[in-house]
């Protein structure tokens, strides 16, 4: 085996350090460098805004989650239409229970009864206004609001016209 | 960490010469090799907090110059493993006839004109002093394929060095 290749590199290694980089290349280096220098700052400020950003998204990600959790949702929130009807409904409501209250004193008995079934349905309604915040399918949610207030403005004109009908002929019998 | 530009250039005058060498050697183009020396440098400055005093600022930088010069190479898509590789060994070469006649010049000049996975092998075995196993994780091929590689070089090395000896007669 012979290594003769080796001993010589190895002898002469200097010889093969011969080729110069260009004279201008140090100059390159500390343009370069200086623009590094520069960069920092920016950078540094970039940083920061990055986190006031941050900041402020969760800042106001936590405000909204806590109104969401304060219940304050509505149902106009989700969806207009079924908000406008509600309203509706609910004015009607107010008007035939008025209605209602005068016979009241007439027929105590059977206004007992019929509030005791609109206690039912309000108490329905007050679930379901509660569980709306959280509930994933909150369309849903409100449109059995709505139907809840509909089905109650129908009971009321039931019993209005039952209750009507009852003092009428409270009335002829007296007669 | 930004160290002083008067010492940075210290660092330069001492090292360029050298590690432009060594880039050369590896990608035989003075562009290239110009850039990796200035990309190396600009590394080493800025990222001087991460050398430790284990090894000296030179073989440091003479990894990063190495590793860069590699890099480029790759992006020319070229392959260590030769397709015909593992089969044969070629023999221990002798350079015995060139005992008297051998000019590191001669050499020099014969060695860029390997291909560039011989080329490779070879400097970094020969010239910049690193055996099989650090060529094999420096260039991510097995140990032995460094030899075989190291060893089909030199005896390519020779063939180049034959010709021009009897172009030389």
């Amino acid at each position: 085996m012979n290594n003769r290749l080796e001993t010589f590199v190895k002898e002469n290694r200097r010889s093969f350090d011969i080729m110069e980089p260009s004279p201008a290349l140090w100059a390159k280096i500390e343009q370069k460098l200086d623009q590094k220098k520069e960069k920092k700052p920016i950078k540094l400020y970039l940083w920061m805004s990055v986190a006031a950003a941050i900041i402020v998204v969760f800042g106001l990600g936590w405000l909204y989650a806590g109104k969401m959790q304060s219940g304050e949702i509505e149902i106009a929130d989700v969806n207009a239409v079924y908000a406008k009807k509600e309203v509706q409904f609910a004015g009607l409501i107010i008007e035939k229970r008025d209605s209602l209250a005068i016979f009241a004193a007439a027929n105590p008995e059977l206004y007992k009864k019929f509030t005791a079934d609109l206690k039912k349905l309000d108490e329905e309604y007050e679930r379901l206004k509660n569980e709306l915040p959280t509930s994933p399918n909150q369309t849903f949610v409100v449109k059995a609001m709505v139907k809840n207030r509909e089905i109650q403005l129908q009971l009321l004109k039931q019993q209005l016209l039952i209750i009507n009908q009852v003092d009428d002929y409270k009335k002829v019998n007296q007669i | 960490m930004q160290g002083s530009r008067a010492a940075q250039f210290d660092l330069y005058k001492l090292y360029a010469k050298a590690m432009y060498n060594v880039a050369l050697r590896i990608l035989n183009y003075e562009e290239e090799a110009e850039d990796v020396l200035q990309e190396s440098f600009l590394d080493a400055f800025t990222r001087i907090v991460d050398f430790r005093q284990e090894t000296t600022f030179g073989l440091w930088l003479k990894q990063i110059v190495i590793n860069k010069s590699i890099n480029y190479l790759r992006k020319r898509k070229m392959e260590f493993v030769s397709t015909d590789e593992v089969s044969e060994v070629p023999d221990e070469v002798s350079f015995d006839d060139y005992d008297t006649r051998l000019q590191a010049e001669e050499v020099r000049k014969a060695i860029t004109e390997l291909p560039d996975g011989y080329r490779v092998v070879l400097s970094l075995y020969l010239l910049e002093g690193y055996d099989h196993e650090e060529i094999s994780h420096i260039l991510k091929i097995s140990e032995n394929t460094s030899r075989t590689q190291y060893m089909r070089a030199k005896k390519k090395l020779k063939s180049i060095l034959d010709l021009k000896g009897m172009r030389d007669e």
